[in-house]
């Protein structure tokens, strides 16, 4: 896709059992099962989910359910990806479609993981400036296809 | 397109911004055309990256080589551009310019626009004539072989344009004939408007790439070195111009013989801005006002034995002017002498004169200058309603002469009262003259393009445009 | 004081993100724009009270626009509507009787356009991008409009653009947390930015998404992701008023601890004397000057406090809250949850501007 990848050889860990885990207070695993399928979402550039890259793992989101409140956390392969809002997009789609619209979401990078982390975390939760690159078919197509792996 | 970059912001408010779309290939010595990269547009800004050398376009280079984007191919970019690589960009011209210089390799031969050149000559307190002798003077002092004048390959492509405007009226096709000369808004109109705007503009190359063209396609010869042995230096007022001079339709091929294509290269390797000059000034330690005033090089250069110089009026080039008493010379027999008399508009940046016979407008030409008057003017276009047949379009509000590469105002100097000096000083002794009488643009007609608008003449003065397209990679970089 | 909520207006089919009333005499009209690429046009039975249940939708508008429209704005006389749109495009309506039909489309912006503004006499236009750019356009004869000039200055996105009430002169707001006071030339040659309202010093610390400017003009409050809302007074210091009559706005006082998540509207109400604010916790809050203040000096020692606080007035974020023009208790608000709201305020002493109050003029 991409001719000059900004990280050719990424680490790529394994993925973790899903199963039968209880999350202690994390993730509402009866509520809003499909949450964990933010795991899932594939990365722009590598075929490998999100998780086996360590961009997201299952410490990066939280959920307040009694407050409405989600927030993810997550740290992109290198430190000046310019594919990181890329990734953001993709998470906020993914909790937009899975997430009952009472919900509040939070998505920022993982506090020293990116060198323009504040610019970043401004822009992926600002919501007129998602909405209009949700609206923008070249990004959006980009961005579905980070979400395939995660249809059930 | 600025005459500022976006980070950069000007005192003016009317400059053009930089837009998000690459103008020049990430493969910059490929011919084919741009539509060839869509979902590409990734570029490294902090280094010279590898793009994929397998890339899959007819291309001079083997397969073998690094395709290098440097900063210059990402000059169009606002997306891309953070106010540390802008002053990257500034190092790395003047950088360029220095190592060619020592490395000795070519012949570095530097023409100057009369733009820089009374920029300079405001700022220190000169003339247009002692700035030109000294610049010189310095220019050769660090190893340059010859230094030119940009006024001059302005009246080839002066001439070229009224040829060219008398055509496109009598055809009645693609009225009006918008100016080429300047690269902020040739970039805009590829990038925003297309195909609706594209077909007016003008195909005559500005002086900057006409003497380009002169330069390492003919007056070689005369400098007794082979087009790929000069390394070709403008000094221009503004930073567009770099990005003209990278434009993939300035590359061509030296002839090796009729079956092999030579090595390819660019009418411009590199241009500085007029205060770029300042810095290379001091690097070198030379104070400008005390250096030696050498004699000129009069091959290429707009003045005379008794050291007159001369051109046209206009600190944009003259396009109007000149395009506009040729035409109604030619078309309609009239002579117009004297001063033109122009008529304000919406503001001093939009002026429109005419030529009435019998009481109706038979010419109506306009100077357009600065984004908002441009941006009505292409409206007017867009919907038919536009009258002239011929304007001068600059992306500068008050012109080149006010362009975003021109020395600041000193300390307690306004914006205002720089530019209305820089004005008195353009035109200050130099005497006024017909492009059509100067001697050297005949020469170069008998000598080489046989006369104005003539097949080669149109082959070597003439280039084309294209419609761009956002990449997906400008949009990643910029939502 | 409490918001009794008169009706809901359900008909868009994504999220509403700006309201505007209808100024001029007649029966109150409404007119709403969503990311479903539409205006709905909103009017009550004639004859009704505007406090009535009575609305219904007039008209759909769909044809200026191919993605979300953000704004919409009626000129000062009515007759006009302007959109802003993230097509990157203005769009303009006009009302002829019950008809309202589109007449042009303005493009120029080179990406989403966020905001566009009236000035008091309906002869200027402003709009504003994620281009960084606010433009100024003239209205001419014939509904031509014409660029006047291009204002750079902003180093990222504008996300709100409003005029003075009086004079001509421009406010906006940014995703630079900045804002940005526009006035013409003393020469009239062109427009440039007389002021800046940033940090370090008093300004925002994050996106401004709105401004309003109250009666007199000589105040204006805004609203921010900082979560604070700031009021801004430039009566104070008439002295120091610059060559070009535009006196400097002083940082007056913020508001803040009062909202949970992003604030994206804010309205100072033409009547009332209200502050308005509709914010991402799905809260409409009412604010108003704290009266038992003793200090009398202009522009000193004001503060603001909340009167109302009204929870879930939508069940999503609220992007857009406005004062009826003419009627002091009406509300119109709009939230992501796709529904137009009209409230009344109910209970409490309203500060009712008096007839004595004129639009500030620093020059006297």
């Amino acid at each position: 896709m991409v001719s000059g990848l900004i990280n050719a050889n990424p680490v790529v860990h394994e993925r973790k059992e899903r199963s039968s885990r209880p999350c202690v207070n994390k993730i509402l695993d009866s509520k809003i099962p499909s949450i964990h399928h933010v795991r899932d979402i594939t990365d722009p550039e590598h075929p490998y989910s999100l998780e086996q890259l360590n961009v997201v793992t299952e410490d990066s989101i939280f959920v307040d359910d009694s407050k409405s409140y989600v927030k993810v956390t997550f740290t992109p392969t290198v430190q000046h990806c310019s594919m990181a809002t890329v990734i953001g997009l993709s998470l906020r789609l993914k909790l937009l479609r899975c997430l009952p619209p009472r919900f509040k979401v939070d998505i920022q990078l993982a506090p020293g993981s990116h060198s323009t982390e504040a610019a970043v975390n401004k822009q992926l939760n600002d919501k007129e400036r998602v909405a209009a690159a949700f609206e923008n078919p070249h990004l959006v197509e980009l961005v579905e296809k980070c979400l395939v792996s995660t249809e059930e | 397109m600025s005459a500022n970059f976006s980070v950069k912001v000007g005192r003016h408010n009317d400059f053009i911004s930089p837009s998000q779309a690459c103008v020049v290939s990430l493969n910059s010595l490929k011919k084919s055309s741009p539509q060839a990269f869509d979902d590409d547009g990734l570029v490294q800004i902090q280094s010279k990256k590898l793009l994929n050398p397998d890339f899959n376009q007819a291309s001079a280079l083997s397969k073998s080589d690094p395709v290098k984007v440097s900063l210059h191919d990402c000059l169009a970019c606002s997306g891309c551009i953070t106010s540390a690589e802008t002053v990257l960009i500034e190092q790395q011209s003047t950088g360029e310019f220095l190592s060619q210089l020592d490395t000795g390799k070519k012949a570095v031969v530097v023409s100057l626009s009369p733009q820089s050149r009374a920029s300079l000559a405001a700022y220190y307190g000169v003339t247009p004539l002692q700035a030109f002798k000294k610049f010189t003077g310095f220019m050769k002092s660090i190893g340059v072989r010859a230094v030119f004048d940009t006024s001059c390959s302005r009246d080839l492509s002066l001439i070229e344009s009224c040829k060219e405007f008398v055509t496109r009226f009598r055809d009645n096709k693609n009225l009006p004939i918008l100016a080429s000369a300047c690269p902020g808004w040739v970039c805009y109109a590829e990038k925003t408007h297309g195909a609706d705007i594209l077909p007016h503009i003008s195909a005559v190359k500005s002086p900057q790439q006409a003497m380009g063209a002169i330069v390492k396609r003919y007056a070689c010869s005369s400098l007794g070195l082979q087009p790929e042995d000069i390394y070709h230096v403008t000094v221009m007022p503004c930073y567009d111009k770099k990005l003209e001079a990278s434009r993939e339709d300035f590359v061509f091929s030296g002839e090796v013989n009729e079956e092999t294509d030579g090595p390819q290269m660019t009418e411009v390797d590199c241009v500085l801005t007029t205060t770029e000059v300042l810095d290379l000034l001091a690097t070198k330690s030379a104070d400008f006002t005390a250096l030696e005033e050498a004699p000129l090089d009069r091959l290429l250069a707009n003045v005379d034995e008794s050291e007159q110089l001369f051109g046209v009026q206009g600190g944009s080039g003259g396009y109007a002017e000149c395009i506009f008493r040729y035409a109604a010379s030619v078309l309609f027999g009239k002579e117009v002498t004297g001063p033109l008399k122009f008529k304000v508009l919406r503001n001093s940046d939009f002026q429109e004169t005419s030529l009435e016979i019998g009481g109706k407008p038979v010419l109506q030409f306009a100077c357009v200058y600065g984004f908002r008057n441009i941006q009505n003017l292409v409206r007017r276009i867009k919907s038919g309603k536009c009258e002239y047949h011929y304007v001068e379009i600059m992306a500068c509000p008050s012109g080149c002469l006010n362009g975003g590469g021109q020395i600041k105002p000193r300390k307690g100097q306004s914006a205002k009262d720089l530019i209305q000096l820089i004005e008195v000083t353009y035109a200050n002794d130099i005497e006024i003259r017909d492009p059509f009488s100067n001697k050297i643009t005949q020469g170069l007609y008998d000598q080489w393009l046989g006369h104005p608008g003539s097949a080669k003449a149109c082959e070597i003065m003439q280039t084309q445009y294209h419609s761009r397209e956002k990449t997906v990679g400008s949009y990643i970089s910029d939502w | 004081m409490s918001l009794r909520l008169v009706q809901e207006l359900a008909g868009h089919d994504d999220r509403v993100w700006s309201v505007a009333w209808r100024p001029g005499g007649g029966p109150s009209v409404l007119a709403s724009c969503s990311g479903d690429k539409t205006v709905r046009i909103w009017e009550h039975s004639p004859g009704a009270s505007p406090s009535s249940a009575t609305w219904v939708c007039k008209a759909v508008l769909d044809s200026a626009h191919t993605r979300t429209v953000r704004q919409c704005e009626w000129c000062p006389a009515g007759k006009l509507l302007a959109t802003a749109s993230f097509d990157s495009t203005l769009g303009m309506y006009e009302k002829i009787g019950t008809e309202i039909s589109f007449i042009a489309s303005f493009e120029g912006h080179e990406n989403e356009v966020k905001s566009v503004a009236w000035n008091s006499s309906g002869s200027l236009l402003a709009s504003c991008s994620r281009d960084k750019s606010v433009w100024i356009w003239e209205v001419l004869p014939g509904h031509e409009f014409e660029c006047v000039s291009v204002l750079n200055g902003h180093s990222q996105d504008v996300k709100m653009v409003t005029w003075h009430p009086s004079r001509d002169i421009l406010v906006s707001a940014s995703y630079d947390n900045s804002i940005k006071v526009w006035a013409e030339d003393v020469d009239g040659d062109d427009w440039r930015c007389v002021q800046t309202l940033a940090a370090p010093g008093r300004g925002h610390t994050s996106t401004v998404w709105g401004i309003s400017f109250n009666a007199t003009g000589d105040r204006m409050v805004s609203c921010s992701d900082d979560l604070t809302l700031m009021v801004w007074d430039t009566s104070a210091d008439c002295v120091s008023t610059s060559a070009d009559g535009v006196a400097p706005w002083k940082h007056l006082t913020t508001i803040s601890g009062y909202h949970d998540r992003t604030i994206f509207s804010v309205h100072w109400s033409r009547v009332n004397g209200l502050i308005a604010s509709g914010a991402g916790d799905d809260c409409i809050r009412v604010f108003d000057e704290l009266r038992d203040n003793v200090s009398t000096l202009p522009g000193e020692g004001l503060s603001y406090e909340m009167v109302l606080k009204q929870e879930k007035a939508h069940s999503t974020d609220v992007n857009c809250v406005r004062w009826h023009p003419k009627e002091p208790r009406l509300l119109a608000s709009a939230g992501d949850d796709g529904v137009v709201k009209i409230w009344e305020l109910v209970g409490g002493d309203l500060p009712l501007l008096s007839n004595e109050s004129l639009p500030y003029d620093p020059r006297g």
